[in-house]
């Protein structure tokens, strides 16, 4: 027999000291957000499935049902699908650039990890219709202030790019199934599994060269360098010059003491056309935020804009313990009531809490 | 301090010895003792003893910074990793066998195995139906005594299906040991991670080249 007492796997429920940590957090995030004017979207919780299965790619996670008219309905998977198709819709008229931000609980079927399971909250913010130097540099901007709201210090964004690596397999006019093979080695840096599969591969040595790099092009300034001794075609090289800038920017701000680049990272959402970002943070084996650049997805539902992007996890937040968020505790400074009702509305009009003991 | 994932068993004497060939080594013989975990003598890395198909899980949790671990292991946990070398020992391969000679008429093939996924993956890129029988051990009798049609298993030298009157019909993988490394670790101690992959790069041997 099933046992209904248990909630089911992949969900989670939070209570009191959870509970409180969770909105303390939520709320920090916010502000910072609105103090860069994101204004908030609150989306529904389940749209058609054909809105995720666009843009965001991985359809076997995406929880389906079907509603009375036999219309296929999902629960969200992600914020960003529902959100560029909002801008591109509801908000075409709007002036630009539109600057937004959601929190709120996504569910995928996969399995739970890193503190996250199959129902978990994100928070995050989209910016659309900017020019991508300075747009990038505001989202890289918004989330260095929320670590440093959060009270985290030893935090590390990555820069990557999904045109460095498509400039480079572009060049070697390869069919679906091997750029895949590759794309499978590479991203968890299989060295001897790359060269079994470059032994098979129709390439001249020097593309060989290229793609034995890549997963090694991780670090500071050098690495823009490196790369560009490896490359020539122009998608790369744009995308290089375009990190370039980044870096050098947050150089004059004394900043980029948080950035990496990473061009050896090549994951991420079909719908990522340009910058990929990744934030980590000593101590916590997954990663806490990730984003980028989706130029393409507004234009799927009808308006062609520049849209970047960046979502960070609550639950994997919560895991790194800031002294800050924990003393906000209510439960003890409540004063115990056991006269009457009317001395209980006295404190509660003073602002007081109140617990009756009647 | 990095933290290193040993498997316990056949893996970790060639681990130790690899890793004082690239000069992390222990003031307590770590074979012989029951404890599970070691620090190294300059206190740098940290050695924790897991059992084998655990390896990965500590990796991806980042509970360990690094692992040593099969790749029939990886192959069966699917574990989110970095996979960078090949420590080139413990070679063997992932191997259907069967009954010499044998010829499963059935609808569906039974097949007994340790690494049921490994095997549905197999079975599911061939489209031939199966019915997987999870065992933990001794897997050559199934066939013997009438439980399974088939197994998947590591072979290694083929001596021990040889003796129980089985053989090798197709080879799935290739397995040996590998290097395992946590994605947020690889990033946020590059240096120390970068270091001791090029330790070990550099005292691993090749064999075969």
């Amino acid at each position: 027999m099933k046992s209904y007492t248990q909630i089911p796997p992949g969900t989670q429920i939070l209570i009191g000291h959870a509970a409180r940590r969770r909105r303390v957090l939520e709320r920090a995030i916010c502000s910072v957000f609105e103090g860069w004017a994101y204004e908030e979207i609150i989306p529904p919780i389940f749209d058609y499935y054909d809105v995720f299965a666009k843009g965001w790619g991985q359809e076997a996670q995406i929880y389906r049902f079907i509603d009375r008219e036999g219309n296929i309905l999902a629960l969200r998977p992600e914020f960003t699908s529902l959100v560029a198709k909002t801008v591109a819709t509801r908000l075409a008229a709007s002036l630009k650039p539109i600057r937004l931000f959601y929190s709120g609980e996504v569910l995928r079927f996969e399995k739970p990890k890193g503190g996250r399971q199959r129902e978990f909250a994100q928070i995050g913010i989209e910016h659309y219709g900017g020019t991508a130097k300075s747009a990038d540099v505001e989202i890289l901007l918004v989330a260095v202030e929320t670590f440093q709201r959060l009270g985290i210090q030893s935090f590390q964004i990555n820069l990557g790019s999904v045109d460095f690596f498509g400039g480079i397999v572009d060049r070697m006019e390869l069919p679906k199934e091997q750029i895949d093979a590759l794309k499978e080695v590479l991203n968890v840096k299989d060295q001897p599994g790359l060269e079994t599969l470059l032994q098979q591969l129709p390439l001249e040595e020097r593309r060989k060269k290229i793609l034995r790099a890549v997963p090694h092009l991780t670090g500071g300034r050098p690495v823009i360098a490196e790369a560009r001794s490896l490359v020539k075609n122009t998608r790369s090289v744009n995308a290089l010059d375009h990190l370039e800038d980044i870096y050098s920017i947050f150089e004059g701000l004394d900043l980029a003491q948080h950035l990496t680049i990473d061009l050896g990272e090549i994951r991420g959402f079909d719908y990522y056309t340009g910058i990929l970002f990744r934030a980590y943070v000593h101590g916590l084996g997954f990663e806490v935020a990730a984003g980028g650049r989706y130029d393409g997805l507004p234009g799927a539902f009808g308006e062609d804009l520049p849209a970047v992007g960046f979502s960070f996890s609550l639950d994997r937040l919560e895991q790194i313990a800031t002294p800050r968020l924990d003393s906000n505790a209510t439960e003890d400074s409540a004063i115990e009531v056991d006269s009457d009702f009317s001395t209980a509305l006295q404190f509660r009009q003073a602002g007081r809490t109140v617990k009756l003991c009647l | 301090m990095l933290v290193i994932a040993l498997c316990k068993g056949r893996f970790l004497e060639p681990s130790l010895d690899l890793l004082a060939r690239a000069g992390i080594r222990f003031s307590e013989d770590v074979a012989s003792s029951r404890k599970l975990i070691f620090d190294s003598a300059d206190k740098t890395r940290r050695v924790v003893l897991v059992k084998p198909a655990d390896v990965p899980t500590y990796v991806e949790y980042g509970a360990a910074d690094i692992g040593i671990a099969g790749r029939d292991v990886l192959l069966e946990t699917r574990a989110d990793v970095l996979q960078p070398l090949d420590l080139n020992f413990g070679q063997c391969k992932i191997a259907v066998a069967g009954a010499a000679g044998s010829r499963p008429d059935g609808p569906t093939i039974r097949v007994a195995t340790k690494y049921p996924r490994i095997t549905m993956d197999h079975y599911n890129a061939r489209g031939i139906p199966v019915e997987i029988i999870p065992l933990s051990g001794s897997i050559e009798l199934a066939p013997l005594i009438g439980l399974a049609d088939r197994i998947v298993d590591l072979v290694e030298t083929g001596r021990t299906l040889k003796e129980n009157g089985l053989e090798v019909m197709e080879i799935i993988a290739e397995s040996s040991a590998r290097l395992l490394i946590n994605r947020a670790g690889y990033q946020t101690k590059r240096e120390e991670v970068r270091e001791l992959i090029q330790a070990l790069e550099k005292v691993v041997v090749y064999a075969s080249r």
